[in-house]
């Protein structure tokens, strides 16, 4: 018996390390699998995030590389929550930290699935594991999105819109790709890149910081259909106009009433920096079945 | 799955007992009931929560016969208390196992805790203060081949609240006493020990190259003769990449570990001197750097305060770098003479320092390398520190007082991860009164006195605590902490807090009422964030 629990551990020890050499990074392309159908799998990692959290950007640049690595399969909304990473500072520690980038739907599903109260950054990959795991942290979304991107596809979604001034016409056509039965929603959001603002980056605190991909407004949150029966083929069309002042307001008057310790700063949106994102997801399971992006002007 | 677990468990439990009728039987079991009503409190912070009350319970019980040992525990979260993470939701059976002991062979299959050397490498543990069980689920072999050679080896994967973390943990471990191996008369005592990890998960990563087992091994040493004793153990973790798709994301250095400690003690004296430097050493069960997955255990180098205030600002091991050393002298005076009175009395000194390596924990990447100096203490970033004296005397048969004077050095950016730069060191006094005055046979009562004097964090403050207790069956106690130093003066605020015990037998019921403040909450340097509360609590522990 010794014998077998001394060889035992001794192949144990001999055989159980890899010691990796660099370089570590090995040369990739594009990795996207080759897909010629109209509609494709996508996914959307939702990033819980907040200016003064310093290891928040670390989980901003992950997702850039997954969308770099991944291409258009990968969409991306950087959720700002929480009043100890998120809120504003106060006026005398001016000028950094002053914007607001807190919305109320931010704070709903930051409560609904309980990313911040673990601590910040936290994500996650389409919504996948609720209600025990899917909060991911940085390291996890990758295998989550190699997993997700195998999935077959049920929904395609696109989008468009038109623009006069600040009134937009957003309209979403789902087409669904096999019979399917299950209780479902569409959600259209809003979402900004290339806003330039303060960040914590580790131990800088860095002015001309690039925030992307971060949620402005929910536009819509609504059955897809009144039937739970969809059959191949068919065709579900929704028109949503939307006057932006208007939920530019809202976000400021958010950040001056409700949301804590906000200021208020929470306007001066770019339009021509700015998104719609629609995604249709499983009423009973939470998950995200299918998600498009398209520029607010396209 | 878990209900045909536990069926199976249960059957052949009962089936055990009906065939080997020779060796008798015995169940045992405890269990715990910490419930806690939660109502809103804007001034300190405190939410309320949306079921009011809240509740965590955990049922143990063990079966015993002859060398044949089962178990399991029920664990109940509805839902989880506040300071739980929300991941512990609802009720099951996620502990149970069955072991058995043969020609010195101990097999031991289903749920099991262990732990090499220290644990620097490997532990495997629960502390449901901390909200941490990362118990293992599978095989655990233990052998003793000769006198004085322990081995054990062992396959599982860990506990991450009710699942399993993806990474398959492989150990083994052996512990020889070398003068009972050997069968060597001698004053001095020699224990070695050898102990390997490694963990295996799979490579997805399309981008970076990932070693997909990674492991650790850790050499240990402990040498007595007579009132000395030296212990020590080294580690060395080897490349442990969080598999992200950056190339700072991926820290391919080496980590290690060593900690150090020689100790002296006779009759009325006795001495600690102890070093630990600490090198990117977190151990996970995945890869990914979330603190659930922790399974390795770097205990911190400094006192465990029980009294609060001394507990107020604990140091929590920093696992990516830090070195720190540690003195603690015992020593008695005896009876007699103006110090000493009629029962002498104990004193204990404690000097404990923590501070960062040398521009921070090694790092490996395609792009950048930094191996810190092994020993630098002069202008490295101060961690912590803390330099307390303590005196017990009784005084007669009735009266007995400790006294702890305290300085401690806190360094609330780094110990508690926030933004550096936000808070800084907060520098604090600490003084402690505790007197317990014998009243009559079964009666007692004990005041505490606390003071703390603080630059910086939350600012002063003081404490009272009187406790009654009525042996063996009753205690109340009340208590106020009174944040009076805050430098915003809507939160100078009291923290009262109420509590009574009844005790009878192998039962205890506390029932409390208060406000506590949101802080830190530590063992053994492990610490967890605890929010402010204001509520009722029920606490029930039973045995049998």
């Amino acid at each position: 018996m010794k014998n077998i629990i001394t060889l035992f551990s001794l192949i144990l020890i001999i055989t159980s390390c890899d010691i990796v050499e660099g370089p570590y990074e090995i040369n990739t392309e594009n990795v996207t699998p080759t897909d010629t159908n109209t509609y494709v799998k996508k996914i959307l990692i939702e990033d819980f995030t907040g200016h003064t959290c310093q290891n928040c950007p670390s989980a901003a640049r992950e997702l850039e590389a997954i969308h770099s690595l991944y291409g258009d399969r990968i969409i991306g909304m950087a959720l700002h929550v929480s009043k100890s990473f998120a809120r504003p500072y106060p006026i005398s520690q001016a000028p950094k930290y002053q914007y607001d980038f807190r919305t109320k739907w931010g704070k709903e599903w930051d409560d609904l699935f309980g990313i911040s109260g673990i601590g910040l950054p936290g994500g996650m990959v389409n919504r996948i594991g609720y209600p025990n795991e899917h909060r991911l942290g940085k390291d996890e979304w990758l295998a989550r999105v190699i997993s997700e991107l195998e999935k077959e596809v049920d929904f395609g979604i696109s989008i468009t819109t038109s623009m006069t001034g600040n009134e937009v016409v957003i309209t979403i056509n789902t087409k669904i790709l096999n019979n399917i039965n299950g209780d479902y929603n569409l959600v259209v959001c809003l979402s900004e890149s290339n806003i330039i603002n303060w960040q914590k980056d580790g131990a800088e605190d860095v002015e001309d910081y690039k925030h992307n991909h971060a949620l402005r407004s929910l536009l819509s949150d609504e059955n897809l259909s009144t039937s739970s029966n969809y059959t191949n083929a068919d065709n579900i069309e929704q028109t949503i106009s939307v006057n932006l002042s208007t939920h530019e307001q809202f976000n400021i008057n958010y950040s001056q009433n409700t949301a804590e310790l906000g200021n208020g700063n929470a306007g001066g949106w770019d339009a021509s920096n700015m998104s719609v994102i629609a995604y249709i997801y499983d009423n009973t399971t939470q998950e995200i079945l299918q998600v498009e992006e398209a520029h607010l002007n396209n | 799955m878990l209900k045909k677990i536990t069926y199976t468990l249960i059957l052949s439990l009962l089936t055990l007992n009906s065939f080997s009728q020779n060796n008798s039987s015995e169940i045992h079991g405890n269990f715990d009931l910490n419930m806690q009503s939660y109502q809103e409190d804007e001034l300190i912070g405190a939410e309320a929560a949306d079921e009011i009350i809240l509740n965590n319970a955990y049922l143990n019980i063990n079966y015993t016969k002859g060398d044949f040992v089962a178990g399991l525990r029920y664990e109940s979260y509805l839902n989880a208390l506040l300071d739980f993470d929300d991941n512990y939701k609802g009720n099951g059976i996620p502990f149970r196992y069955a072991s058995y002991t043969i020609d010195g062979l101990e097999v031991t299959a289903g749920n099991y805790y262990e732990q090499i050397g220290g644990g620097l490498i490997f532990r495997s543990y629960e502390n449901k203060g901390l909200g941490i069980d990362n118990a293992m689920d599978g095989i655990r072999l233990k052998y003793s081949p000769l006198k004085g050679v322990y081995l054990k080896t062992f396959i599982g994967k860990s506990r991450t609240y009710f699942t399993y973390a993806d990474g398959i943990i492989r150990g083994a471990d052996a512990e020889v006493n070398i003068n009972e191996a050997l069968n060597f008369e001698s004053k001095t005592r020699i224990i070695i020990g050898q102990g390997f990890i490694s963990r295996y998960q799979s490579d997805i990563n399309p981008k970076f190259k990932l070693p997909q087992n990674v492991a650790a091994y850790s050499s240990r040493l402990n040498i007595i003769n007579g009132g000395w004793n030296y212990s020590g153990e080294y580690a060395i973790k080897l490349n442990d990449p969080v598999g992200s798709l950056t190339a700072e994301g991926n820290n391919y250095a080496n980590g290690n570990a060593l900690m150090s400690s020689l100790t002296y003690s006779k009759r009325g004296f006795g001495i600690i001197a102890e070093m630990h430097r600490v090198d990117h050493m977190e151990f996970r069960s995945e890869r990914a750097q979330e603190k659930q997955y922790i399974i390795n255990y770097i205990p911190t180098l400094t006192k465990q305060h029980t009294y609060t205030l001394l507990a107020l600002y604990p140091s929590a091991t920093q696992s990516e770098g830090e070195f720190g050393t540690q003195i603690d002298v015992f020593y008695k005076i005896k009876k007699g003479g103006l110090l000493g009175g009629k029962y002498g009395t104990k004193i204990i000194f404690n000097f404990s320092r923590i501070n960062a390596l040398n521009g921070g924990g090694s790092y490996l990447n395609d792009n950048e390398e930094h191996n810190p100096m092994f020993f630098s203490v002069k202008g490295e970033e101060l961690y912590y520190r803390d330099i307390n004296l303590e005196v017990y005397k009784k005084i007669n048969k009735r009266v007995k007082v400790t006294g702890i004077l305290a300085k401690q050095s806190y360094n609330k950016d780094v110990l508690e991860g926030k933004t550096p730069g936000t808070y800084g060191i907060v520098e604090s006094t600490i003084a402690i009164a505790d007197i317990s005055y014998k009243i009559k046979k079964g009666h007692t009562i004990r005041i505490e006195l606390q003071e703390l004097l603080a630059d910086g964090g939350e600012g002063s403050w003081s404490m009272g605590l009187a406790e009654y207790t009525i042996s063996p069956h009753w205690f109340f106690a009340v208590q106020d902490m009174y944040n009076w130093g805050n430098d915003k003066v809507s939160k100078q605020l009291h923290y009262v807090n109420v509590n009574c015990g009844f005790l009878k037998g192998a039962n205890r019921i506390a029932i409390g009422y208060g406000k506590k403040r949101a802080g830190i909450f530590c063992v053994g340097g492990v610490c967890k964030e605890v929010p402010s509360s204001n509520g009722f609590s029920l606490t029930i522990s039973s045995s049998f």
